[in-house]
């Protein structure tokens, strides 16, 4: 009898705080003018950032009749466990903003919508290509790309003219890029005061130096694994050659001070030459003391091997059973539209994945506001996305040591990739 | 209706009857009471069942599937459990990883809050100052602690390798270099043993002194009054530390989470631990199956050394109340 009273005790509770939760919801569903509410998260909620959503928003809202959308901010890293938490339960949000390079996961997993039926080839046309790849998974498109980067090289002219290099005339290959650094070095005795180039500073790692010494072919590409390829065994020993150059207490010390990023080294003048993606410019505008400076492509392996660059960014998509996907597709035309996508560039000098908003600020800034943004524009072309493949979802943890290791001098490129290769293998999942 | 004989007879009837009548409401006020106790204590059941145990179960049953959260929950058995020992390489680096962390950090830190309780427990003037000093560290929460001894341990300009260059001493590239980051981390954990410290402060305090007054008229030196009267009188509190810390350090997460670049798990894998590497299954890659049979070996082998270390404990931890009980 106590066990039963115990039990109709806690059943009316819990139903008490069940009605509590749909009660919310049901409510939230059409706002008092009768209009559908569409949940809208996303995790732009800084100072600057929120803004120029909320105004994205407000301009879309006041242009509807029938929808308007709610924006809920949740930060960064909260904001993924929270949307498969509730499309786990049921009760996503109907638009939310999520990386790129993993639309193929979500939609393998069901997380998200398919939104094909939405689309047609006129929209399509607007994004770049390279990024409307990353969207389709097995030939249906799960998501609209909304925002992208890409990587340049930052070079400091006024480092050049001192070491006697033409300023106009950055370095183009990786044997270029070699004898310039060296010709940039500034040492003190053991110390180095400036360094001319060191490959894996910045905004790049290993993986992307053994793609663009592969014609910028991937680690895996088609499902099929090109790890322990003799261009990437070669452009690993080279970077290990940069290592051996500079000094094991040279690089471990310059990157102790880049941790604390109290300065950047290459606005500091402490770094001659620098990889970062093209927003790097607006830190360099606003702490650079007008500092004289220039952006190139990433040199190539070789002539004509291609200037390639990584590149990320984020999509809206909606997340599986979301209640009003129409809707919600009708605000993400508007977010991914040449109106918000230019305001959002201008505003956040941003790569936009929409190819009329991009082509729209280059012409409307100035200065080398205009300068670095068409030439991050142009470097699109050669920028490459490498989404996490659906097979071998984590793929990356198992190389990244084994480069570690060669980087540390533990092993040779051959050894560690051919047991990158078998890990990674290992990993197949069917 | 009964009539009755004797005034004996009817007294008796009365005395069942009544002895009847509070034995019933007595067992309805206990009812009464359980149900209001139970009543009390509901929204701690209610969070029990729904937030701790459930979850617990629910996470036991996901250890067998494949469950991804969103749409696969397929039975597979001990496949992940295989996995772990045939194909998950990462899986022995963290496992190794943690139990370095806890072969080294348990004594050292155990050992270090001793050492430091008993310097602290002697009578020279401005203790408190020092207790207090010494304390201070432990009331610093996480993250900004990470980032200080971020800051510290920077092999160029850290204070650490500053410090020991004033003796020459070359120091390592600390959080750069793979055969350092562990020690890295060993030596942050040194640094706030101040809560372990408080706690055998106080046992320290409740070591009588005759014990040691007797040990002084038979002539015994310090350390053998350290050794046979200190340690066995404050030895409940030491297995109690060495049993929460164990614990504990399997459970390093944060440091290693903060510290590394994104969770990636630092140099070569050097700081890949257990449960890091169960939350890049889990959040990651989404693999929350196989995330769950980690969290479950984990528990196995915890409670499997908690088991070890109670029964060992009897063995050397010395119990005033007599009967080890």
């Amino acid at each position: 009898m106590k066990k039963g009273l115990l039990f109709i005790i806690s059943a009316f509770l819990l139903m008490g705080t069940l009605a509590g939760c749909s009660g919310e919801s049901a409510q939230a569903e059409k706002t008092k003018d009768g209009k559908v509410v569409v949940d809208f998260w996303s995790f732009w909620g800084s100072e600057t950032r929120r803004p120029i959503i909320e105004k994205i928003i407000d301009d879309f809202n006041r242009s509807q009749d029938e929808v308007f959308v709610k924006h809920t901010y949740l930060p960064w890293g909260d904001i993924w466990t929270k949307n498969l938490a509730s499309v786990a339960a049921g009760n996503p949000a109907d638009v939310i903003i999520n990386d790129i390079n993993s639309v193929g996961q979500r939609a393998e997993n069901g997380q998200s919508e398919d939104l094909s039926k939405y689309i047609d080839d006129s929209f399509k046309d607007q994004f770049y290509p390279h990024l409307w790849e990353t969207v389709m998974y097995e030939d249906k498109a799960y998501a609209v790309p909304f925002n992208t980067d890409t990587r340049l090289l930052f070079y400091n002219k006024d480092a050049f003219k001192e070491a006697g290099i033409d300023p106009e005339k950055p370095p183009a290959t990786w044997t270029e890029l070699e004898e310039y650094a060296e010709k940039l070095d500034v040492k003190n005795g053991d110390r180095y005061e400036r360094v001319g180039f060191y490959p894996l500073w910045g905004s790049i790692g290993a993986a992307s130096w053994m793609t663009s010494a592969d014609g910028g072919k991937g680690f895996i590409q088609d499902g099929k694994l090109y790890i322990n390829t003799p261009k990437k065994q070669e452009a690993l020993q080279w970077l290990l050659g940069w290592k051996e150059r500079l000094g094991e207490k040279t690089v471990q010390s310059f990157e102790a001070e880049f941790g604390s990023e109290q300065s950047n080294p290459f606005i500091a003048g402490k770094v001659a030459m620098w990889v970062d993606i093209g927003t790097f410019y607006t830190q360099i505008r606003d702490y650079g003391n007008d500092m004289n400076f220039g952006v190139a492509p990433i040199p190539a392996y070789e002539e004509g091997s291609g200037n390639w660059s990584d590149g990320g960014g984020f999509v809206a998509e909606i997340p599986k059973g979301a209640k009003h996907p129409e809707e919600a597709m009708k605000f993400i035309e508007y977010l991914t539209g040449p109106e918000a996508q230019k305001y959002w560039a201008m505003k956040n000098y941003d790569n936009v994945a929409n190819k009329e908003a991009a082509e729209a600020v280059v012409k409307e800034l100035k200065g080398d506001d205009q300068y670095v943004y068409e030439a991050t524009v142009k470097n699109l072309d050669q920028t490459q996305l490498f989404p996490v493949p659906t097979q071998y979802p984590d793929y990356q943890n198992r190389i990244n040591p084994h480069i570690d290791n060669v980087l540390l001098g533990k092993t040779k490129p051959e050894k560690a990739l051919e047991k990158a290769e078998e890990d990674v293998k290992k990993l197949k999942k069917n | 209706m009964k009539s009755f004989e004797t005034p004996i007879e009817r007294r008796g009837a009365d005395l069942a009857g009544k002895k009847e009548k509070t034995l019933h409401r007595r067992l309805s006020r206990q009812t009464r009471e359980n149900i209001f106790g139970y009543l009390f204590i509901s929204p701690w059941i209610i969070g029990f069942l729904g937030l701790t145990l459930g979850p617990l179960l629910f996470s036991l049953f996901a250890s067998f599937t494949d469950y991804n959260i969103t749409s696969r929950m397929n039975f597979i058995g001990l496949d992940n459990f295989k996995r772990m020992f045939t194909i998950d390489d990462l899986f022995k680096t963290s496992l190794w990883n943690t139990l370095y962390y806890v072969l080294f950090s348990v004594p050292l830190t155990t050992a270090g809050a001793i050492f430091l309780s008993v310097l602290l427990n002697q009578k020279v003037k401005g203790m408190k100052f020092f207790r207090t000093l010494y304390y201070l560290p432990a009331i610093l929460s996480g993250v900004a602690v990470y980032f200080l001894w971020m800051q510290l341990l920077s092999p160029s300009t850290g204070l650490v390798n500053t410090f020991l260059a004033w003796f020459g001493i070359e120091g390592p590239a600390w959080l750069f270099d793979p055969e350092w980051t562990k020690p890295a981390l060993l030596l942050m954990k040194m640094w706030s043993v101040g809560g372990g410290m408080l706690l055998y402060l106080a046992s320290l305090q409740g070591v009588s002194n005759s014990l040691y007054e007797a040990a002084d008229l038979d002539g015994a030196g310090v350390m053998q009054k350290f050794i046979y009267i200190t340690l066995p009188m404050i030895s409940p509190i030491i297995f109690f530390d060495v049993l929460t810390s164990t614990i504990g350090s399997f459970q390093i997460f944060q440091e290693a989470y903060v510290m590394t670049e994104n969770g990636s798990g630092g140099p070569g894998n050097s700081l890949l631990f257990y449960n890091l590497h169960m939350w890049n299954n889990a959040f990651e890659v989404f693999d929350m199956g196989y995330a769950s049979a980690m969290a479950w070996l984990l528990f196995i082998v915890v409670m499997i050394l908690t088991i070890i270390n109670m029964k060992i404990g009897k063995k050397w931890v010395h119990y005033e109340g007599g009967d080890d009980k």
